[in-house]
């Protein structure tokens, strides 16, 4: 399930210790693309299939396109969870995906 | 009499201050002491400290704190670095004899092609007993462990 679920949110805050108490916090939710990706890895899954299928018949090597993409999609969705923060000259930052 | 307030009025006989700075002095004693505000905790607070003893590490840790007092945290899922070794072993031939080549003119010779999916989940496994700590002259210090 987890190699599938790419990520929720996005989340981003940025914080001046000395001038900005409350700093700057962009909140994305990740998942509203989620419809735009799957429509686009559809059609390169499709795409790739088929380099692979001509590429398995001409005798190639190589001919793991569509694993790649796969594979792709599963790094994609393993960075939930991802955590930085950064304190620095008195700014703050920190970056969380969900 | 308490011995600052005394002191006070003692610089005030010597003529070391005048009426209105011994007034300004003493006033301060009394007032209430301001709480100072506690620092807001670091999200890392929650994080181990050192290399998981048992078990499957899950994320790997990166913690740079440098003597003038800059902070850097970072959290890694090993999940992810274990699809990024996957991901190596799938990409084609022609491409990953460029990545070898560049990573080699960069110091680092490391030939993926003999990274194989079987080993992956050992190299994994062999994180939890990994430990990276440097300690610079200058104080900074870098560690990267697994837990």
């Amino acid at each position: 399930m987890n190699a599938v679920l790419w990520p929720l949110v996005i989340d981003v805050r940025v914080q001046e210790r000395a001038t900005d108490k409350r700093g700057v916090r962009i909140w994305f939710p990740f998942f509203i693309l989620w419809p735009l990706l799957l429509l686009l890895v559809a059609l390169v899954l499709v795409v790739s299939v088929i380099v692979d299928l001509a590429l398995l018949a001409s005798g190639a090597r190589y001919h793991r396109y569509t694993l790649l993409v796969l594979s792709t999609m599963r790094l994609l969705s393993q960075t939930r969870g991802i955590h930085a923060h950064v304190d620095s000259d008195g700014s703050l930052v920190t970056v969380d995906i969900y | 009499m308490n011995e600052d307030r005394k002191r006070i009025l003692d610089m005030l006989a010597d003529g070391k201050i005048t009426s209105d700075q011994a007034e300004m002095l003493i006033d301060s004693l009394g007032a209430p002491v301001e709480p100072v505000p506690a620092p807001a905790p670091s999200p890392s607070a929650g994080w181990p400290s050192g290399p998981s003893a048992g078990g499957t590490p899950k994320f790997m840790y990166v913690k740079v704190r440098s003597s003038g007092k800059d902070t850097v945290d970072v959290k890694i899922p090993l999940a992810l670095l274990r699809a990024g070794l996957k991901l190596t072993s799938l990409i084609p031939p022609q491409a990953m004899e460029q990545i070898n080549e560049s990573m080699a003119a960069s110091g680092m010779s490391i030939d993926f092609n003999n990274l194989k999916p079987e080993d992956i989940e050992d190299v994994i496994e062999s994180l939890r007993e990994m430990e990276v700590n440097i300690v610079s002259a200058d104080g900074d210090n870098v560690r990267v462990f697994c837990a």
